[in-house]
């Protein structure tokens, strides 16, 4: 077995422009799905039942079947049906083929991660005692105030470790964005060895980029985790 | 925008749940052999060994940090050289040999965390309280032990099969027919066309295994914890 370490370290900086294209889909859809999330989070526990009994389909749908075929599926429903939409219904005059297929990437990543970090969010909310909301209204915050400074505080200690291990199966999720011909990390790994057919080198190489992406996730998280502890800290001390 | 024919999701389920078979082999092949190699790290972590350890947890490391296609496609592509070094030909091995051979790979990690923290869980005291009551060293694990293991490691357990099932589907990557490999095949007999339907109709399927696994395994489990509950009661 002869590696070709000549062609490994030139698919490695050609991979380096792959990285801001798997963080962006990362980061982006952490900070978009989380506010949603919270929102399915609380009216999962809340009174509507239509509204729960929907929610809770989904989170079942969304955790019950592969990404994978979310993500074929979407790719192969939403660019002729958004045409459809636009170009027939609506009537205008703009070619949605043009547009930049990470937004369908973003959209399954979003649309996933919001069921997986709904579950989250209620198990951490579900960590925080009762009796802090009550005690928090009683002393005159409004229930946004209430929620703002006393429970999401709380609640968000618990959340971060299961926060971290979400974002970092979404990172690797990610790495199915080339599916959708979104070029990421595993995308540019894959054209340069369809070149000279030297798979194994280059999925060698971002065998070792992905460590390092997720070494990195989890050192910002660990800071994260500190930082939000501190408060804990001074409370008993 | 192209017609949609829900009528033909009823056509495609029949002809997809032949492979349901392939897709739980691949299931129980990993479980069985991840099993194995999880049952190997949490020992080492369980000695608390130094080497043993740091090594587990290297292991367990990096394997959390690989996405699944990228280390299908390093054993599909890798190994079959990397063995041939020791002269031992698989060129010819089926795919499932690649695809159970990554996911053991890759689940060792959850199955050795699955063993650990069920190990750990169940305290000292009850095999000795067993084995003073006269039991032999044996029943005292059959009878006493391992029912409270298999009820601890029950979750964790679930969770890492459906995890496990849903990673699966990546296999037809690399042209192992399960349900979704027979999936795209249909679609591309169709020249493309019926994509939805057959998306919709592995929706149905991965969505029921899904259900199916969680409640049958939930019944195991509140099955077991009969004892307990009685234990807690008096």
């Amino acid at each position: 077995m002869r590696l070709d370490t000549e062609f490994m370290w030139e698919t490695f900086l050609d991979v380096l422009h792959g990285v801001p294209v798997t963080l962006k889909l990362t980061i982006i859809t952490l900070l978009v799905s989380a506010p949603i999330a919270f929102f399915m989070a609380l009216s999962r526990s809340g009174e509507g039942r239509i509204g729960r009994r929907i929610i809770t389909a989904y989170v079942s749908f969304i955790r019950g079947t592969p990404v994978v075929l979310q993500i074929l599926f979407l790719y192969s429903l939403l660019p002729t049906a958004l045409n459809y939409l636009i170009k027939v219904l609506l009537g205008l005059d703009f070619n949605i083929f043009n547009i930049n297929p990470i937004v369908y990437a973003y959209t399954v990543f979003i649309l996933n991660t919001m069921a997986v970090l709904s579950e989250v969010f209620r198990s951490a909310l579900s960590t925080v005692n009762h009796g802090q909301m009550e005690a928090a209204l009683s002393i005159g915050l409004t229930k946004r105030q209430a929620y703002l400074r006393i429970i999401i505080p709380q609640a968000l200690t618990a959340a971060l470790p299961n926060i971290c291990n979400t974002a970092v199966s979404l990172l690797k999720s990610t790495s199915l964005a080339f599916m959708m011909t979104v070029k990421d990390i595993t995308a540019i790994a894959k054209i340069d060895a369809s070149f000279g057919y030297n798979y194994l080198e280059a999925y060698l190489v971002i065998f070792f980029v992905y460590i390092l992406l997720c070494t990195l996730v989890q050192l910002v998280f660990h800071v994260l985790e500190r930082n939000v502890a501190s408060y804990k800290k001074l409370i008993t001390a | 925008m192209r017609p949609f024919h829900p009528l033909f999701i009823f056509e495609v389920l029949p002809q997809l749940v032949p492979y349901l078979l392939v897709t739980a082999g691949i299931v129980i092949g990993t479980v069985f052999f991840g099993g194995l190699l999880g049952l190997v790290l949490a020992t080492a972590k369980i000695r608390r060994g130094k080497i043993g350890t740091a090594l587990a947890n290297i292991y367990i490391y990096v394997t959390r940090c690989v996405p699944s296609i990228v280390l299908l496609f390093i054993v599909y592509y890798g190994l079959p050289e990397f063995l041939l070094m020791f002269g031992i030909d698989i060129n010819n091995a089926g795919k499932g040999f690649f695809v159970i051979t990554t996911f053991s790979i890759l689940f060792a990690a959850n199955m050795s965390e699955v063993f650990r923290s069920s190990y750990e869980a169940v305290d000292r005291g009850q095999r000795e309280a067993a084995v003073s009551i006269g039991l032999t060293e044996f029943q005292a694990f059959r009878r006493i032990v391992l029912p409270q293991c298999i009820r601890v490691a029950i979750p964790n357990f679930t969770n890492t099969l459906i995890s496990l099932m849903k990673e699966g589907s990546l296999a037809y990557t690399i042209g192992l027919i399960d349900i979704m490999g027979k999936g795209q095949l249909i679609i591309g007999q169709n020249q493309g066309s019926y994509s939805l339907e057959v998306y919709l109709a592995l929706f149905i399927l991965y969505w029921i295994l899904t259900i199916m696994i969680e409640k049958g395994f939930g019944a195991i489990e509140r099955n077991l914890s009969k004892g307990k509950k009685l234990v807690a009661s008096i």
